[in-house]
């Protein structure tokens, strides 16, 4: 199994996801099966925090497309925050920075809610 | 201008050369346009107290300019556009006036007094730095022209550098990109060698497929041999029914759908693009994508991008069923082999000596199970049962009937039934039990207990040969009835008995003896030479003999076994 993990966080209504390791094919179940979980639940202010996200995959972004539209849609969003450049740059590269909010630290995303 | 004294007019010289020299660093370091043209106007502005100034930048292709920087009144605004196009005569000129180039001028709408300074790098036009009069409507001395046009020229570089290097940064980007998305190719490639289920693979290329194409809609669909069906699936409340489907696998391999295709799932789910994926030329799998929300299309690289991952998908997943194939077929063997084990344990092991008598037995199946069968139970009055079988076909099927006959034979047997009343019974129940096509040839007797006489019924059996003493033509084995299973027991079966004298010889066999093949496929090896053989080895005891026969017999068909082979062979010493 390769490394990866999910810790779930609450601050007030916001849950926080902390993702560490490498988010790719094999492990972009994971973060699907966490997200849906907070929409079941309904949760749907959600930051992820990817501060200790090492590597992504277009797999891993993919499970993001495949959810923030519904959450939005709810009247919630997913924002991305912590970044390192090189998950930044996959990111960019697909051009998901223009659509969707991504923020330097969680709390500017916080305060984005 | 007054009049200059030498002295002034070198200190202005040297001014200026400080100026070009400051305004050269920082324009060259600078990469963006816009501050370079914009230092250019008020550098130019701000040194020869010029109220009204303004670039223009040529838009080529357009035909046309428009005004990157414009301040004072009554001129082009600020990213106002120009519709015009000068000749070769204007753009080759390096420093513009109003006497020479009146028709310019008034094209532009600037002053006859301005000044237009050519933007130009030794092969590009970039468009021109117009000036007005001087506050003092002094004209412009040599000097300042001179200072003006080598700031242009440096401009002019800086432009064109800070373009270029735009220009490399945008093919730097795309060439990440390509990166980017082999990479991805090549990671899925790898993982999905990785996976055995399908579904974790078309998962996988689903997420693959919405982060690469930014989308959220996407469906998945295969067809394993007429199946079709969705296997992945994100942003599509109903998934297309069979006719739909059936309906998308007509469309073209590379669909840009265009609301001609008649299929509401498309237009309902905003679906922009169908791709078909082929295997073996046949069309198997099918991929649909929704908008992309960049609002971006489908070009060339993203239709072959998803081409690429699609057929690798397919072929993954195409591996994964063959290989499920392959473990179904193992599982299938390894329920064989239990079977066979299960199958020889309902034949008799050891077989049963009986003093008097020197017996041997084989059963040989051409598959793991077969249809033959034999046995030889020791009954309570000390009499013996000896049977044979054979049912119709090979393999599973026929080991099932086998099994219900030796149940039938062993629970019949302890009865006090006659042969010929139990032969009428287990005809009934196999015939009630089993399709009409299904029967079986059976020979049963019985040996008394005092080792003389055998009573026999023989339901459509393989007459078993009787070798008297000396005489080389055999008796056959033949009264009894119809074969098992074929109709019910109208007729009950009748049975005879033979006395067994010293030196007989009994052979029993199945027809995989009679009807073993030579290579050719065009003879079969007959009661004849089976009588030639036994007579050849009569002296034998009963294994040599059933050893003999056997080697014939693979001699005969050069070892190619087609048939079971079961022999019970029985010499009364």
């Amino acid at each position: 199994m390769k490394n990866f993990t999910i810790a779930k966080r609450q601050i007030e209504n916001i849950s926080v996801l902390d993702i560490s390791g490498e988010l790719d094919a094999h492990t972009a179940s994971q973060l699907e099966n966490s997200l849906k979980a907070l929409i079941d639940e309904k949760q749907f202010k959600i930051i992820v925090n990817c501060a200790r996200l090492e590597y992504i995959a277009s797999a891993g972004l993919g499970v993001f497309m495949a959810y923030i539209e519904d959450v939005r849609g709810l009247g919630g969003d997913i924002k991305l925050t912590n970044m390192n450049d090189r998950v930044y740059n996959v990111f960019d590269l697909l051009g998901f920075p223009t659509l969707y909010d991504i923020h330097d630290d969680e709390q500017e995303a916080i305060s984005g809610f | 201008m007054s009049p200059l004294t030498p002295s002034t007019e070198e200190r202005h010289s040297r001014f200026e050369l400080r100026t070009l020299l400051e305004t050269s660093r920082l324009l060259i370091e600078s990469q963006d346009p816009d501050f370079v043209l914009n230092n250019l106007l008020l550098i130019t502005m701000g040194k020869l107290l010029v109220p009204k100034g303004m670039i223009l930048i040529h838009k080529p292709g357009d035909e046309a300019y428009f005004a990157s920087k414009s301040k004072g009144r009554g001129w082009l605004a600020e990213d106002e556009e120009l519709k015009a196009e000068f000749p070769l005569s204007v753009l080759e000129t390096s420093v513009i006036y109003g006497e020479d180039f009146k028709e310019v001028f008034e094209t532009i709408g600037i002053d006859p007094g301005s000044v237009l300074f050519n933007l130009k790098t030794s092969n590009h036009h970039l468009g021109f730095l117009c000036l007005g009069p001087k506050g003092n409507k002094q004209p412009l001395t040599e000097h300042e022209i001179e200072f003006i046009e080598s700031l242009s020229i440096i401009s002019s570089v800086a432009i064109a550098n800070s373009r270029m290097f735009q220009e490399l940064r945008h093919i730097n980007r795309r060439l990440d990109r390509k990166v980017h998305d082999l990479n991805t190719l090549l990671e899925l490639s790898k993982d999905f060698n990785l996976m055995v289920d399908q579904n974790d693979i078309a998962r996988s290329f689903k997420f693959a497929m919405l982060g690469q194409m930014l989308i959220r809609t996407f469906f998945f669909a295969l067809d394993v041999q007429g199946d079709k069906r969705i296997i992945a699936i994100s942003g599509i409340n109903d998934e297309p029914d069979a006719d739909q489907l059936d309906k998308l696998f007509q469309l073209e391999d590379v669909n840009h759908v265009n609301g001609a295709e008649d299929c509401p799932f498309l237009e309902e789910n905003n679906i922009q693009l169908v791709i078909g994926l082929r295997f073996q030329n046949e069309k198997i799998g099918l991929v649909g994508v929704g908008q992309r929300a960049n609002k971006e299309g489908y070009g060339d690289s993203e239709v072959n991008f998803l081409q690429s991952l699609g057929n690798l998908a397919l072929l993954t997943i195409q591996k994964t069923l063959l290989l499920e194939e392959r473990i179904e077929k193992e599982r299938l063997e390894e329920e064989l082999s239990l079977a066979k084990t299960i199958q020889e344990g309902l034949l008799p092991n050891p077989i049963p000596t009986i003093d008097g008598f020197d017996i041997a037995a084989i059963n040989v199946s051409s598959r793991q199970v077969g249809g033959d069968y034999f046995d030889l139970l020791k009954m309570e009055d000390g009499g013996h049962l000896f049977a044979i079988a054979d049912v119709t076909g090979k393999g599973a099927p026929a080991s099932l009937l086998m099994a219900n006959l030796q149940s039938m034979l062993h629970a019949l047997a302890p009865l006090n039934v006659s042969l010929e009343e139990a032969s009428g019974r287990i005809n009934d129940i196999i015939h009630d039990n089993t399709p009409a096509d299904k029967f079986i040839t059976f020979f049963w007797g019985k040996l008394s207990p005092d080792k003389k006489r055998f009573k026999y019924v023989n339901a459509g059996h393989n007459p078993p040969m009787l070798f008297r003493e000396n005489k080389s033509e055999p008796e056959l084995l033949e009264e009894g009835g119809v074969i098992l299973g074929a109709m019910p027991t109208l007729m009950p079966y009748s049975c005879s008995e033979i006395e067994f004298e010293k030196g007989d010889l009994l052979v029993c066999f199945t027809d995989g003896v009679t009807e073993a093949m030579n290579p050719a496929q065009t003879e079969e090896y007959e009661e004849d030479r089976l009588i030639e053989c036994i007579n050849k080895n009569r002296e034998k005891n009963s294994s040599g003999i059933m050893q003999a026969i056997i080697d014939d017999i693979n001699d005969f068909s050069n070892n190619i076994q087609y048939d079971d082979i079961t022999m019970i062979v029985l010499k009364v010493s």
